[in-house]
């Protein structure tokens, strides 16, 4: 029985299944009609223990004059317990897709049943104009507020990859709708430009009741690049993961193999055993020192400097492990369709182990001295509980998640490269709070030097990557690539087209799953927390400029400073909102 | 805060490097700021296609009889592409990683010029002396007899090769075709 069909089966006791093709051995694609989408998605969802990984729409109206809509899942089981998780050989990507005739771009809204494709919605719209009917959230996600109306950039016709709108003067520039909470005496703390890991700064929306936290509303994709349609309209394959590497700062690499991996999937390329190995390592070295960023940041953002510093320390060595193995101090310009450029050497592996032994050594010293801090410890306790039914309504991803319990991970669900040949554990806490996310954290980083160490021992010979005419790219073959990157899965999917160019590509950040349940996540939450609670997401926290207070009855406004919100979450004296 | 913390300060000490006082040495294969070799360069442009960024860049300059190679480090995001495409090692990765420069961008560039060559039909420049010579160079290795037919090839633009082809065809058709 191939897999997958198990559901299908199911699937088609209650919805019409017009087609099931295979992209490849366990990505399945279940063409169902318009008016069955919602149901169709909903029973894999919640009846078959699905989780949403991606929505992507497309405009295929070159091809079979349709927009179509593919929702992939990621059968693994509820998880909401150890037993609800599907067998390992069970396990596959469904895609559900559906076609929209050109005339009549609606369909009907997945968020109603699944909360989780709330933002996917409202991308489809702002980038194909597709109308989600009965979606609760209609704003805009993506475009800018000044951007003209009926101009949807992706669709193929709208417009030149170059052309940017008459940017439209300021006070005729409209205002996001944020959202607000009922009630008396509810101040409104507008809190941003913040730079996060998705990209962009972002806006961030407080509504607090004195000190506490009552709800929250973001406005994010400040600076959206547009690069899918760059890649779309200019790069060719090999660019294109150059390009896919520059969407984080932290986890490049992890993009680039993802995008990779998905053009290497759908046109069936084998990659040399050794070019996986390769790859793997990068992978881990990757979270190592991602994970020792946030690690040490949690700290310094509640005051304790001296940890922070200890963890930077340790992470260093990190920064030299990937100089020694790829040759700069970002594992950046490695991947390839068809392998990777750079082969490791025996020297290098002697010294890598050397430096791996060091960063283990100290970090272990450096984390048992910070969690017999109880100072430290109670600052991460109970803090943005991310609640397990939540969790299973918006399908968060990463440390964030099994943080909360839940034994997701997509190394481990879905085996890219030889990840199914690696020993290594799924670090899972259920404190649900922001100490069980940095609990995860460590542990991950002890697992990580553990598969580099295994990666060094399994490692064989050979090539590190097979020649362009040795394979062939097919117009109109697609297929997703994942990766668990140090803040969750990056899923890259890929249609091919022609000319050495993409047809589509949807490149879809961990944190862009994360995001929608944050509101969650913050309710109920002091003020002082508000900072910590967004990092142990683990965006890049670099630069919260200010925030904005409204207090709604006198209708005053107050502006405080970074130094001002930074100070008081350290201390947590002298709240800025009292002077 | 935990006093243990200040233990391992303690017994840790100074981990800081000097830099920018002293040296800070990069592991071997480190790929910092690309160095360019005049003397080396044949100006065939195969790192100007393969570079992503578009961080070098060739082009014929106008009325002179030269080619300018440019390359942009504040472009360049040091992925080697064009050390390894590169046929005569003019273009290599250093270890060099200090590449600000204060005040006048115009330092992050390196600049190369070639002598072109004309093309002997239309009289347009198309290609550098350099290569031409590199060319018959490696075509003499290859045991090629260069004749004079075809070093006059070589320095016929592509344009005008294949205007000649299809004229030759087009005669050989009007006197009866190839036989």
């Amino acid at each position: 029985m191939a897999k997958g069909e198990k559901f299908i089966n199911k699937l088609k006791e209650k919805v019409k299944v017009l087609d099931v093709s295979y992209s490849t051995p366990d990505q399945v694609v279940v063409l169902v009609p318009r008016s069955d989408l919602v149901e169709a998605v909903r029973m894999l969802y919640y009846d078959m223990g699905g989780w949403l990984v991606s929505m992507i729409a497309n405009d295929e109206r070159e091809m079979n004059g349709h927009y179509a809509l593919y929702y992939i899942l990621s059968m693994e089981g509820g998880k909401m317990t150890i037993e609800d998780e599907l067998p390992q050989d069970e396990k596959c990507f469904i895609t559900i897709k559906t076609l929209i005739p050109e005339t009549d771009p609606t369909y009907p809204s997945v968020t109603t049943k699944v909360p989780a494709a709330v933002w996917y919605e409202r991308e489809a719209y702002d980038m194909f104009g597709l109308v989600a009917e009965g979606l609760p959230d209609k704003r805009r996600l993506v475009l800018p507020d000044d951007w003209p109306d009926n101009l949807h950039p992706l669709r193929k016709d709208a417009m030149d990859y170059r052309f940017r709108p008459d940017p439209v003067a300021p006070e005729d520039e409209p205002d996001y709708p944020f959202l607000f909470p009922e009630g008396d005496g509810v101040v409104d703390v507008p809190w941003g430009p913040l730079h996060i890991t998705s990209d962009e700064p972002g806006h961030f929306r407080l509504f607090v009741d004195g000190e506490t936290i009552i709800d929250a509303d973001y406005r994010l994709y400040y600076q959206h690049r547009g690069m899918e349609k760059l890649a779309e309209n200019r790069m060719n394959y090999d660019q294109m993961g150059f390009l896919a590497e520059r969407v984080c700062g932290i986890c490049g690499f992890n993009h680039a193999i993802a995008c990779i991996e998905a053009v290497e999937r759908a046109s069936n390329i084998p990659v040399p055993r050794r070019a996986q190995f390769i790859r793997v390592i990068c992978l881990e070295l990757e979270r190592l020192h991602s994970h020792l960023l946030n690690m040490g940041l949690a700290c310094e953002v509640t005051g304790n400097v001296t940890a922070f510093m200890h963890l930077f320390r340790i992470r260093e060595y990190t920064m030299e492990l990937a100089q020694l193995i790829t040759g700069g101090r970002k594992t950046y310009g490695n991947v390839m369709v068809g392998g990777v450029r750079r082969d490791i050497t025996a020297t290098e592996i002697k010294e890598a182990k050397v430096l791996l032994n060091k960063v283990e050594k100290y970090l272990k010293e450096a984390w048992e001295a910070i969690m017999e801090d109880d100072d430290q410890v109670e600052r991460w306790r109970g803090v943005g509980r991310l609640d397990p039914k939540v969790a299973r309504d918006f399908s968060p991803v990463g440390p964030n998640m099994r943080g909360s319990g839940f034994k997701r991970d997509t190394r481990y669900d879905h085996p890219f490269d030889v990840f199914d040949e690696i020993k290594f554990e799924v670090a899972v806490e259920y404190g649900c709070d922001v100490l069980s996310r940095e609990k995860v954290r460590y542990k991950e980083v002890m697992e990580a030097i553990s598969i580099i160490r295994q990666c060094f021992e399994l490692m064989s010979g050979g090539p590190i990557f097979i020649k362009p005419d040795e394979y062939l790219i097919k117009p109109g073959n697609f297929a997703l690539g994942n990766t668990e990157a140090p803040r969750g899965e990056n899923i890259h999917w890929v249609m091919q087209g022609s000319a050495q160019k993409v047809y589509r590509w949807r490149c879809r950040a961990a944190t862009y799953n994360n995001w929608p349940s944050l509101r969650f996540q913050f309710r109920g939450n002091d003020i002082s927390d508000a900072a910590l609670i967004v990092c142990s997401l683990d965006p890049c926290y670099s630069c919260t400029e200010r925030i904005t207070v409204v207090d709604v009855k006198t209708g005053k406004t107050k502006i405080i400073t970074e130094k001002e919100l930074k100070e008081y979450a350290k201390t947590r004296k002298n709240s800025p909102l009292k002077k | 805060m935990s006093l243990k913390l200040l233990d391992i300060t303690r017994e840790i000490g100074i981990v800081t490097y000097d830099y920018p006082f002293g040296d800070y040495e990069v592991h071997e294969g480190f790929r910092g700021k690309p160095h360019y070799e005049y003397e080396k360069c044949i100006g065939c442009a195969a790192c100007a296609i393969a570079c992503p960024p578009n961080a070098i860049n060739v082009s014929y300059l106008k009325d002179e009889d030269k080619s300018k190679w440019e390359f942009d480090c504040g472009r360049c995001i040091f992925c080697a592409r064009c050390e390894e495409v590169c046929p005569t090692g003019a273009i290599y990765l250093t270890k060099e990683f200090e590449n600000s420069v204060r005040f006048n961008k115009e330092d992050l560039l390196q600049i190369g010029e070639l002598e072109v060559v004309r093309c002997r039909v239309c009289n347009k420049p198309f290609t550098t002396k350099r290569l031409i010579n590199y060319v018959i160079e490696r075509l003499e290795k290859t045991r090629v007899v260069m004749n004079e037919e075809k070093i006059e090839l070589l320095h016929t633009c592509p344009e005008c090769k294949k205007n000649q082809a299809v004229e030759q065809f087009t005669k050989s058709v009007r006197y009866g075709g190839f036989k």
